[in-house]
């Protein structure tokens, strides 16, 4: 672990600290509580980390073997364009987490939780931090169009929840419950998306993912660890938390995480351009095995709590027989156990979109039907939220046939910038993106 | 009694990996640990995962080793890696998983510049002799304890 630490120019660090004052509030009592719920980690850092000692040459992709570019004009403009689009979301993913977590942090039961999530929170920004310098430290703009890289920043940091570019950075958290879901889900992600970088054919990008992959190791135990506890509570009868109350958050938040890796049949250009070493396919399908890990593991401990006589091969075969049957085993319905929902439900990007698939990769026929079946799945919090009426109003359109899939992704609303720096002037506006012309089909990107 | 020819995988340590280590635990000391292992686990994971290992056959965890590059401890300025905490599944003994996961921590703790490992283990202890046989030597440290003057003898 030999890393270069990099502080960004003044104007931009300030930019960032500014920021921070805005969406991460309680900055200091984590840095003040640091030895308390850290001891023997390093204190935070408010820097780039680029690791040392990384592979020199390119891996995969029509450059391998080549040695890995340290500037944007040693790629094609195609790849320079390519990259620069991948640093930009990277980057308002880093700063979208935050604003999400931010809402609901102050619902936190046990302090420990709060402050596991506190420093996901500052990470992140040190994430996004690593981004700026990677679009700050050279020229793009002979790809962005003329953008500087202090108008990028600009533009990130003005962003907020509603106007980044992932959708799953575009909700905003229901309850606690959220916060954990989404570190152990939505930074799952992050981790696979940070280890296919790690590759880079940009030498610069790939060398900031060791350190930040350290990080989202901790990031995801701070989803999975509170989950166990609060599945040994659920099981020991809790009446602050069941496990039906994850599961809904698991619904919530796993269709969004499988559209985080793109559309299924795409990917080919990053593995050509040597950027990723995977397709968005085969990435999709280890992550859905490693959430289907997760879900057992949170179910076993579960039925340990509820019965503690067990032997783990006693738990073992009681989840098999559960799974076979969908009965009930010693008065535990199999319905009390989290599941993974099929990977095609409440689909609204990639191969899947709009389409009417149910929990259990049922197929539904009728439209208000299927909405209902969504409706039943999701919080009860989430249901009153702008983002799930669009989703049901474009739904219904698509199933009419009044719009193609491709134009109901595009009617998806979005939170747009118009005006002003500061995030404080909340100059954002919601705004409905009409489709320059009509377009067949479901998009490959 | 497994088919010993099952491929083994070492790896680094993942979050998700406690429930595996809590059952080999419980293998070796008939004791159901989880709360403890989510807090030792989290210890390692958010200082560097690569410092600890596992061992994986047909996607079941059958070993751990914990470790960790501290540096200032008992006056030993330079850093050190430790290896702290290690169980191999019964059924998966004898088939030098202990030594594998070793040679990744090792090699990992080589990478980071460290050039001394050590650990604690009782003399009397059936893995002093794995010890051994990985090239651990006793050291010119010695291990002192004594009882809290005062504290009661049910406390131990």
């Amino acid at each position: 672990m030999k890393f270069e630490k990099i502080t960004l120019e003044k104007k931009y660090h300030d930019a960032v600290e500014h920021w921070r004052r805005h969406y991460l509030k309680d900055y200091d009592s984590l840095l003040e509580n640091w030895e308390k719920y850290f001891p023997e980690d390093e204190p935070f850092c408010l820097c780039a980390k680029l690791e040392l000692g990384t592979p020199e040459t390119v891996p995969v992709g029509e450059h391998a073997g080549e040695k890995k570019r340290l500037k944007p004009d040693q790629l094609t403009e195609e790849e320079a364009k390519h990259l620069l689009a991948i640093i930009r979301a990277q980057a308002s993913t880093e700063f979208g987490s935050i604003q999400q977590h931010s809402g609901t942090l102050e619902r936190a039961q046990d302090d420990e939780d709060r402050f596991w999530v506190l420093r996901v929170m500052a990470e992140e920004l040190r994430h996004g931090y690593q981004m700026f310098h990677l679009l700050l430290s050279q020229d793009w703009t002979h790809v962005s169009g003329g953008v500087k890289g202090e108008e990028m920043v600009e533009e990130i940091l003005s962003m907020q929840t509603g106007s980044h570019v992932l959708d799953a950075f575009n909700l905003e958290y229901d309850s606690f419950v959220d916060n954990i879901v989404f570190a152990a889900l939505i930074d799952r992600v992050g981790k696979y998306q940070l280890t296919m970088q790690k590759a880079c054919a940009y030498k610069p990008m790939a060398d900031s993912m060791p350190p930040m992959l350290r990080e989202e190791a901790f990031h995801l135990a701070a989803g999975v660890i509170p989950m166990r506890r609060w599945a040994r509570r659920a099981a020991e009868g809790s009446p602050l938390i069941h496990m039906g109350m994850i599961q809904k958050s698991i619904n919530k938040w796993f269709p969004r995480g499988l559209e985080m890796f793109g559309d299924e049949r795409g990917g080919e250009s990053n593995v050509r351009m040597g950027f990723k070493d995977m397709k968005n396919r085969q990435a999709q399908d280890l992550y859905i095995e490693e959430v289907r890990r997760m879900v057992r593991d949170i179910n076993a401990r579960f039925l340990r709590a509820r019965f503690p006589e067990y032997t783990p091969d006693k738990v073992d075969q009681a989840l098999e027989e559960l799974e076979k049957s969908r009965g009930t085993h010693r008065g535990v319905a199999f319905d009390e156990l989290l599941r993974l929902p099929d990977r095609r439900f409440f689909r609204r990007k990639g191969e899947p979109a709009f389409s009417m698939v149910g929990f259990e990769g049922e197929e539904f026929t009728d439209v208000e039907a299927y909405l209902r079946h969504v409706a039943d799945h999701l919080p009860e919090a989430y249901l009153a939220s702008r983002d799930l009426k669009n989703y049901f109003e474009v739904l219904r359109q698509v199933a009419a046939g009044k719009l193609t899939v491709a134009e109901g992704i595009m009617k998806m609303p979005k939170l747009k910038r118009v005006g002003g720096n500061c995030p404080c002037s909340r100059a954002v506006r919601w705004v409905m993106e009409e489709p320059a012309a009509p377009a067949g089909g479901r998009p490959a990107a | 009694m497994p088919d010993l020819k099952t491929a083994v995988r070492i790896r680094p340590l993942d979050e998700l990996d406690i429930g595996g280590i809590v059952r080999i635990d419980e293998r070796i000391s008939g004791s159901h640990r989880p709360d403890f292992w989510e807090s030792r686990v989290m210890y390692y994971l958010r200082r560097d995962p690569q410092s600890s290992q596992v061992a994986e056959a047909d996607g079941k965890l059958v070993g751990f080793m914990l470790g960790d590059v501290r540096a200032g401890e008992f006056g030993l300025e330079e850093p050190s890696g430790w290896i702290e905490r290690f169980g191999i599944d019964p059924e998966f003994r004898g088939r030098d998983l202990g030594r594998a996961m070793f040679n990744a921590i090792a090699a990992h703790f080589r990478e980071l510049g460290t050039t001394r490992i050590r650990t604690l283990a009782a003399q009397s202890d059936a893995v002093t002799g794995f010890l051994t046989r990985l090239g651990f030597q006793p050291a010119p440290l010695v291990a002192l304890e004594m009882r809290v003057p005062g504290a009661s003898q049910e406390k131990q």
